[in-house]
């Protein structure tokens, strides 16, 4: 009964993930299904684009982000002193609203990103994106890294680890991977996309709202595809072009959500 | 002397201090990246004085944003919803985990699984609620309401959607659900109280778990301040109110560097403030606990 609860729930992500593997299909396959107006106008190539970047976004972000956190939790156990000094930076940055790092990250850049081509403007957006998100991500992850990592190395049998004459080193390094820790990577790694994919649609949308499509990034977000079409929703317009990206995202973030729980409840 | 040490801490270096070097900090990175000249730091500088002395000459190159009115900005729009959207996160959370905490209570120990399924499905709803991208929901209410939407409402859709309160109870729950099988929780239980189904009003069973479960969980909405303060900042845009948020947006249109450190510094403050009101509230209630979380 549990295998079956199992791969139902991992069909079921698949399925509420799937628009970000889709979009990687040329978009000419789903023509037929949608639309003629969606296809003339070119807003289904531009949805297919936006996700395209969005699955970019979130893979970069995700492993940047994860390699950061494993070492920088690793290195806080090893080194309560460093630890100590990694927290105070870590909490001072996470006293910022994200939003307002990601704005920050962006400003200095935006005279580059407006002289430049598209193609360098799209890499450099995304690459000042990632760095954006993961330093807004990275107090949270460290934290839940190196709360139970600590918690192991203080148990019992990590101590008997130590009366055998293993170092510091060698002995977190076989805590790293337990049933425990590799949960709680699973959940930190679930956590990181769900913010990415929170800031990054707030960010386009905002962005969009306010510079149009003069704005930076220059990289196309779902946020950004809602906004420019968020007059659709007006008497005349067609809601399919709000409500299309729209409902897309809240499949993905269910997916998100729904991996954040399971892990919890691994973790538990 | 604990008092004055909590005040010097709190109010002096995690407010006054972090308000202004993170305001620094920021403003340096910008006018460094952007490559400003050396001259333009000496004017960002003067320019942010005046702004904290109210001056009426703030930002002189760049007329139609007082200090005043900035200030105010933040005081009028930014601080009310922000402490509106976090008190409407706290009830849900405690509504929320009050509920859940009772359904596990009466499965465990009297066999009746009808609230604890109901709770299940409510979870479910509130999980899908969560995934609704907080600016999808801003715009469909100004749709609606236009830029006349009552504040409470954008309280709340600031909270329920964008996983804020799925959040919030989620924690609260956990940490509450975790005692149900404890030996104090299971002796409270058989004392006759009442269950306190849908809230955890002092002296019901879910209220006694909560008081267990309060100093863990006001540290959490202090930590979530700066989440809010962040969406509150994006309905502000969205809504085109006089906020700090669309004072932020105007400054980076405009290039006004001054307008741009004001708003940062102000909103810092604002998030200073609510997150020291939430540590004021931890420190009176439970001044061990707070001296713990330190």
């Amino acid at each position: 009964m549990k295998k079956l609860y199992n791969i139902l729930r991992i069909v079921c992500l698949i399925v509420l993930a799937l628009p970000l593997a889709l979009a990687w299909v040329p978009s000419e396959v789903f023509e037929g299904l949608v639309p003629v107006s969606l296809v003339e106008s070119g807003y289904l190539h531009s949805l297919f684009l936006s996700f395209r970047e969005l699955s970019i976004t979130l893979v970069a972000t995700m492993l940047f982000a994860m390699l950061l956190s494993v070492s920088l939790g690793y290195i806080s156990v090893l080194s309560i002193r460093v630890g100590r000094g990694f927290s105070n930076v870590l909490n001072a940055v996470e006293s910022i609203p994200s939003i307002l790092v990601a704005l920050f990250c962006y400003a200095p850049v935006s005279g580059y990103l407006a002289r430049h081509s598209s193609a360098a403007s799209t890499t450099m957006s995304l690459i000042v994106f990632v760095l954006a998100a993961t330093v807004t991500t990275l107090p949270e992850a460290v934290r839940s890294i190196d709360i139970p990592l600590s918690d192991l190395y203080n148990r019992k049998y990590s101590l008997s680890f130590r009366s055998y004459g293993f170092t510091k080193q060698r002995i977190l390094a076989v805590l790293m991977n337990t049933a425990l820790m590799r949960n709680t990577l699973k959940r930190v790694a679930a956590g990181i996309l769900l913010k990415t994919l929170v800031l990054d649609c707030s960010f386009g949308f905002i962005i969009q709202l306010g510079f149009g499509s003069y704005g930076t990034p220059a990289h196309l977000s779902p946020g950004a595809l809602i906004a420019a079409h968020r007059d659709a929703l007006f008497e005349g317009g067609e809601p399919i072009l709000f409500w299309l990206p729209s409902i897309m995202l809240i499949t993905i973030s269910v997916a998100f959500l729904l991996m954040l729980n399971d892990s919890k409840e691994e973790t538990e | 002397m604990r008092f004055l040490r909590f005040l010097v801490r709190e109010f002096l270096i995690h407010g006054i201090v972090f308000a202004v070097a993170g305001t620094v900090i920021l403003s340096g990175f910008y006018l460094l990246s952007i490559g400003a000249p050396i001259e333009s730091y000496g004017e960002t500088v003067r320019s942010f004085f005046l702004l904290v002395s109210g001056s009426e000459d703030f930002s002189t190159a760049h007329p139609g944003f007082s200090s005043g009115r900035i200030i105010a900005s933040g005081a009028a729009v930014t601080l009310p919803l922000a402490l509106m959207a976090l008190i409407i996160l706290t009830l849900i959370a405690l509504a929320g985990s009050a509920y859940a905490v009772t359904g596990r209570y009466l499965a465990r120990h009297h066999g009746h699984t009808g609230q604890e399924r109901l709770d299940g499905v409510l979870s479910l709803f509130t999980s899908i609620l969560a995934a609704v991208p907080l600016f999808v929901g801003f715009w469909v209410l100004a749709n609606a309401f236009g830029s006349d939407a009552p504040f409470p409402i954008i309280a709340f859709i600031t909270v329920v959607l964008g996983g804020l309160s799925w959040d919030a109870t989620n924690f609260l729950k956990t940490d509450m659900l975790s005692q149900v099988e404890t030996t104090h929780a299971i002796v409270f239980s058989t004392l006759g109280h009442g269950l306190g189904r849908f809230f955890p009003r002092p002296g019901t069973y879910s209220g006694y778990l909560f008081s267990s479960s309060l100093p863990r969980f006001i540290p959490y909405l202090a930590g979530k301040v700066p989440a809010i303060i962040g969406s509150v900042t994006i309905a502000e845009i969205v809504f085109s109110f006089p906020g700090l948020g669309s004072t932020l947006l105007d400054a980076l249109l405009a290039t006004n560097t001054d307008l741009l450190v004001a708003s940062v510094f102000i909103l810092l403050c604002v998030n200073a403030v609510v997150a020291f009101l939430v540590k004021t509230i931890l420190f009176l209630i439970y001044p061990r606990w707070y001296e713990k979380a330190i």
